[in-house]
C-alpha cells in the first residue's frame, strides 16, 4: 500500500499513456468497421453530390471564383478528408458515456478530461484519415486526378493540416459537454455539424460568400478547419498568405482548447449520475 | 466497546510511522489526522418539474419549474487511515452520491470534502492516484481490450515501474486467479471474472483509499466470498476502505465501523459489534427431535422470556431468546432435558435485522457518535 | 405526440437545428448562383423547386413517419413485441410511435421555397397546373416514406441497434435535391428505378416545368408512391415473420 499523496505534488503522466488511450480508441473503431464505414458513406454521398454538381457548372473549362474543375475538385475532396477527421463518432460517444453514467469511470482515472478525449480523437482520427484518404482515391478513379501542388505549397499543406484535428477537436468536444446540459445530443449535433460545415467553406468555398458573410467566417475558427488546407493545397492560398492563414489557425487551436477548458469547468458541476 | 487497531501484518509504511494510537478511535479524534474528512456535505439536484398530461407539457414549453433533491443532507463523516467503514442505507439514501463526490465525479452543492489533504473534485487528478474505486454496477475496464491491456494502461496512466507492476499482479492473481481473465476481452467476461478484473484494476496502482460501492451485486455465491475475503485481507493489509453495500452480508465479519444514512442523513455512525450487542440481541436455535416434545409448557417456563415455535413438522422447534439474558449454553440444556435431539441449528445475530428495523424507523440507534467523545 | 413534446429543451433545439440544416443548404445554392446563371440548363429557382420538394417529402415523413427511425432499436432490443400484440397494423404503430416535431421547421421552409419557386419560375400556372403540383408534392411525400420504411425494415435482418443502413440510404436520397441530369447514368439508374428517391422530387419537378425528363414520368409519381408503400409494407411482413419465428 502506498501512502497517499498530498496536494502539493502533481505528477506528470507520461505519453506512454495518453498513447496507449489513442490505440485503444483505433481498436475500439476495427472492431465496428461496418458502422464507422456506414457513417462515412453518409458524407461521402454528400461529396459525391457536391462533385457532380461541381462537374455540371464548371466542366466546360469555366471558372467561377478563381476556381476551375480540377481546383474544385481538389478543394472538394480536401475538404471531405478534413471533415472526416474527428467526426460525429467522437462526440457520440462522449455524450453516451455521459448520458448513460460511464463518466464516472472515466473520471476515476487519473486522467485530464480533455487531454484524455484528444488522445482518444488522435487514434480515431488515424482511421479517419484513413477511411478518408481511401475514398479520395476511389473519387479521383471516378473523376479523374488532382492537380499536383508545388513542393512549398505541399510543405505549407501539411502544416496547415496538422492543425485540423486540435481546431475541430475543440469544437466537437466543446459541443460534445453541451450533453451535460441536455438529453437530446442529436438535435444538437446535427445543428453543429450544419454550421461547421458550412462556415468551414465545406459546403461552398468561401471565396462564393457575400462580403458580409466572408467577413463573419474571417473571424470564427472553422476556415482553419477545412478551408485554410484545401487552399493551400490547390494553391490558391501562397507565401505570405498562406502563412498568415496557418498563424490564424494556430491561435484559434490554442484559443479553442482554453475555452474548451472553462467550459469543462461548468459543465462538471452539471453532472448527474443516477445510481444510489 | 473494543479498541481496534488496525491489523497489519509484517511491517508496513504506516504501522513504522506510528501512528498507533492515534488511530484508536475510542481514545482521541485529533481533527486534521482523519484520511477522509467530510464537513457539513451537501447535495442537491435539481430536476424538471413536468407535469402530467399533454396541456402541462406545453405549460411547461413555457414556463420552467424545478424541484430540488436532497441527495446529501449536510453530513459530516471522518475516516481514519486503516479503518474499514461499512456504508450503508436503503435505495436512495444517497450513499453512492456521497461515494461519487468522495471521488470527485459530483460537485458537492455546499459542504467540504477532504481526502489525504486533497479536495477530491478540484484536484481530481492527484486525487485518483490515491484511490481505487469499484462500482458494482460499472466496470472501469476498457470494453474492447483485453484484462491484460487494460491493466497495462493503467500502470501507464499512473506511472507504475514495470517491476512493480509485475510483482503487484503476481500478488492480486494469486488471490483473484487473474491468469485466466487476463487475456479475455472485457465484454466477454462474466458478471464474476468482470468483478475480479475490476477489483484488480482498481488495486493495480495500491491505493491507500479504496471505494467499493456494490461490489457483490449480481454475483453468485461463490464469488461473493471469494470478493469478500479478499476485501477482508485487503483491510488486514491496512488499506483504507469504504464499503457500500446493500448486501449485509459484506460487512459482516469485514467492517468494524458501521455508518447507516437514509434519506441523504446520517442515522448511525459507530462501531458495528457495539451495534450487534446492544440490538441485535435476538438469536434463534433450531432443534430437530427424535421424538416430539411432551411437554412444552415445562420448556418454557426453563427458559423465561423465550419464544418457542413449532416448526414444519412436530419434531422441529425453535427458540428464540435475547442472548444478553438467556446463555446459548442453557437453552441447549434445557431442550436436552426435555427431548432427545437430532439436530441444532444456531442463527446468528445479523446486522441485517437490526439495520432493517433501522430502516423501518422501529430502531432509533444512538445518535451518531460525537467527534469530541473522550 | 405527448412524449415528444415532454423534451421541451429538445423541441427547440430539434426546431433550430432543422432550420439551421435546411438554411445552410439554400444559402449554398444562393451562394453558388450569385456567380452562376444556370447549372446544366437549369435555373437557381428550378433548382430551389426541386430541392424544395425534398426538403418538404422530409418534413412530412417525420411528421407522420418519424418512427420508422426506431426499428433498429425497437427490433434488436425486443421493445417490437408490445406492438405486436396490440390488435393494431404493427406497420402504422411503428410509424406512429415517434412524430418529429423538427418535420413543421422542414414542412414550414418546404412550402415557403416551393411558393418561392413557383412564382418565379418562367411557368405559366394554371389552376389545373397547381393542382398537379399538389397531387404530386402529396405523393412525393409518400415516396419518402415509403423509402424510409423499407429501408428502415432492413432492421430485421440486421443485429446492430444503430439505424445506419437506412441513413446511408437517407443521404444517398437527398442527392435528388439537385436535378438528375448532373449525374452519371448509372446513379441516375438506382435514383430512378432501384431506389426510387428521384420521384420525391425530380420526377415531380420536370412534369410541372416540362423540362429534364419527358413529362409523363413526373405523372407517374403516385403510382411510385403506391409501388414504394407497398414494396415496404411487404419487406416489412416480410421481417415481422423473421423475427417471430426466430422466437423471444
Amino acid at each position: 500500500m502506498t501512502l497517499p499523496l498530498d496536494a502539493g505534488r502533481t505528477v506528470n503522466v507520461p505519453f506512454r499513456a495518453y498513447r496507449r488511450l489513442a490505440l485503444a480508441a483505433l481498436r475500439s473503431l476495427t472492431a465496428y468497421p461496418m458502422s464507422f464505414a456506414f457513417s462515412m458513406l453518409a458524407s461521402a454521398f454528400s461529396a459525391l453530390a457536391m462533385l457532380y454538381l461541381w462537374r455540371a457548372v464548371l466542366s466546360n473549362g469555366r471558372a467561377s471564383s478563381g476556381f476551375d474543375w480540377p481546383h474544385m475538385k481538389a478543394y472538394l475532396l480536401v475538404t471531405f478528408v478534413a471533415n472526416s477527421l474527428v467526426s460525429a463518432y467522437t462526440d457520440y460517444q462522449m455524450c453516451l458515456r455521459i448520458r448513460q453514467g460511464d463518466i464516472a469511470m472515466d473520471l476515476i482515472r487519473p486522467l485530464d478530461y480533455q487531454r484524455a478525449r484528444f488522445a482518444e480523437a488522435c487514434g480515431f482520427g488515424l482511421y479517419e484519415a484513413g477511411a478518408g484518404i481511401g475514398a479520395v482515391a476511389v473519387a479521383t478513379l471516378i473523376f479523374g486526378g488532382l492537380p499536383a501542388p508545388s513542393l512549398r505549397s505541399f510543405g505549407l499543406f501539411l502544416l496547415s493540416a496538422v492543425f485540423v484535428l486540435p481546431l475541430r477537436f475543440g469544437i466537437v468536444y466543446t459541443s460534445g459537454l453541451v450533453t451535460f446540459w441536455t438529453q437530446n445530443y442529436v438535435g444538437v449535433q446535427a445543428a453543429r455539424i450544419a454550421l461547421v460545415t458550412f462556415l468551414s467553406g465545406s459546403l461552398v468555398p468561401l471565396a462564393f460568400f457575400p462580403g458580409w458573410l466572408r467577413v463573419i467566417a474571417g473571424a470564427a475558427p472553422f476556415a482553419g478547419m477545412a478551408s485554410t488546407p484545401a487552399l493551400i493545397f490547390g494553391g490558391q492560398l501562397q507565401g505570405a498568405a498562406a502563412l498568415r492563414a496557418v498563424g490564424v489557425q494556430a491561435v484559434w487551436t490554442v484559443a479553442l482548447w482554453l475555452l474548451a477548458r472553462a467550459f469543462w469547468l461548468r459543465a462538471s458541476r452539471q453532472l448527474t449520475v443516477n445510481g444510489g | 466497546m473494543r479498541a481496534t487497531a488496525p491489523k497489519t501484518h509484517g511491517p508496513d509504511l504506516a504501522s513504522l510511522l506510528s501512528y498507533g494510537d492515534i488511530f484508536d478511535r475510542r481514545h482521541c479524534y485529533i481533527a486534521g489526522m482523519a484520511l477522509i474528512d467530510v464537513s457539513d456535505l451537501t447535495k442537491i439536484f435539481r430536476r424538471p418539474q413536468k407535469r402530467p398530461g399533454l396541456l402541462g407539457s406545453f405549460r411547461h414549453l413555457i414556463e420552467r419549474r424545478f424541484t430540488d433533491h436532497v441527495a446529501v443532507d449536510h453530513l459530516n463523516l471522518s475516516v481514519e487511515r486503516g479503518e474499514a467503514v461499512a456504508y450503508v442505507g436503503p435505495n436512495g439514501a444517497g450513499k453512492s452520491t456521497t461515494v461519487k463526490m468522495l471521488t470527485g465525479i459530483l460537485v458537492p452543492t455546499s459542504g467540504d470534502i477532504r481526502v489525504a489533504g486533497l479536495t477530491p473534485h478540484r484536484d481530481r487528478v492527484t486525487n485518483a492516484r490515491n484511490i481505487g474505486v469499484v462500482f458494482g454496477q460499472r466496470t472501469q475496464l476498457w470494453w474492447d481490450l483485453p484484462v491484460r491491456d487494460s491493466l497495462e494502461l493503467l500502470r501507464d496512466m499512473h506511472g507504475i515501474p514495470e517491476a512493480r507492476f509485475r510483482r503487484t499482479v503476481e500478488r492480486l492473481d494469486a488471490v483473484l486467479k487473474l491468469t485466466e481473465i487476463l487475456p479475455s476481452t472485457a465484454r466477454r467476461l462474466s458478471l464474476g471474472q468482470r468483478m475480479r478484473a475490476d477489483l484488480a484494476a482498481a488495486l493495480i496502482h495500491e491505493p491507500a483509499i479504496v471505494y467499493l460501492d456494490e461490489p457483490t451485486i449480481g454475483l453468485d455465491i461463490a464469488v461473493k466470498d471469494q470478493v469478500r475475503a479478499f476485501v477482508k485481507q485487503l483491510i488486514a493489509e491496512g488499506t483504507t476502505v469504504m464499503l457500500t453495500t446493500h448486501d449485509l452480508g459484506d460487512i459482516e465479519d469485514i467492517c468494524h465501523r458501521i455508518v447507516i444514512l437514509d434519506e441523504g442523513r446520517l442515522l448511525y455512525d459507530g462501531d458495528l459489534q457495539a451495534v450487534k450487542d446492544n440490538y441485535a440481541r435476538e438469536r434463534t436455535m433450531h432443534f430437530q427431535v427424535a421424538t416430539p416434545i411432551t411437554d412444552p409448557a415445562a420448556l418454557a417456563v426453563r427458559l423465561p422470556g423465550a419464544t418457542i415455535t413449532r416448526g414444519d413438522s412436530d419434531r422441529e422447534i425453535a427458540v428464540t431468546f435475547d442472548r444478553l439474558a438467556i446463555a446459548a449454553g442453557d437453552v441447549l440444556s434445557a431442550v436436552f432435558e426435555h427431548a432427545e435431539v437430532v439436530e441444532v441449528e444456531i442463527d446468528e445475530a445479523a446486522i441485517e435485522h437490526v439495520v432493517r428495523k433501522v430502516y423501518a424507523g422501529e430502531l432509533k440507534l444512538a445518535a451518531q457518535r460525537a467527534k469530541e467523545a473522550a | 405526440m405527448r412524449s415528444t413534446l415532454q423534451y421541451e429543451a429538445d423541441f427547440w433545439i430539434m426546431s433550430v437545428t432543422a432550420v439551421i440544416t435546411q438554411g445552410v443548404g439554400i444559402v449554398f445554392l444562393w451562394a453558388i448562383f450569385r456567380s452562376i446563371p444556370r447549372i446544366n440548363g437549369w435555373d437557381f429557382w428550378e433548382i430551389v423547386l426541386v430541392y424544395s420538394l425534398v426538403v418538404l417529402a422530409e418534413g412530412v415523413s417525420q411528421l407522420f413517419a418519424q418512427g420508422v427511425w426506431n426499428l433498429a432499436r425497437v427490433v434488436n432490443t425486443g421493445e417490437l413485441d408490445p406492438y405486436l400484440i396490440r390488435p393494431y397494423s404493427p406497420v402504422l404503430q411503428v410509424l406512429g410511435s415517434e412524430v418529429g416535431m423538427n418535420g413543421l421547421g422542414n414542412v414550414g421552409l418546404g412550402i415557403a421555397l416551393l411558393v418561392g419557386a413557383v412564382i418565379h419560375v418562367q411557368v405559366a400556372w394554371s389552376p389545373a397546373r397547381l393542382a398537379l403540383l399538389a397531387i404530386l408534392v402529396v405523393s412525393g411525400g409518400l415516396v419518402k416514406i415509403g423509402l424510409n420504411l423499407l429501408a428502415n425494415s432492413s432492421a430485421f435482418w440486421l443485429k446492430t441497434t444503430w439505424a445506419m443502413v437506412p441513413f446511408s440510404l437517407h443521404t444517398f436520397g437527398e442527392l435528388t435535391r439537385f436535378p438528375l441530369t448532373i449525374y452519371s447514368t448509372a446513379i441516375r439508374l438506382v435514383l430512378a428505378v432501384v431506389l426510387p428517391y428521384a420521384f420525391m422530387s425530380f420526377f415531380p419537378a420536370t412534369a410541372v416545368l416540362g423540362r429534364g425528363a419527358p413529362q409523363w414520368v413526373g405523372l407517374l409519381t403516385p403510382l411510385a408512391a403506391g409501388y414504394c408503400l407497398l414494396l415496404a409494407t411487404w419487406v416489412f411482413r416480410r421481417g415481422l415473420v423473421r423475427y417471430e419465428s426466430a422466437g423471444h
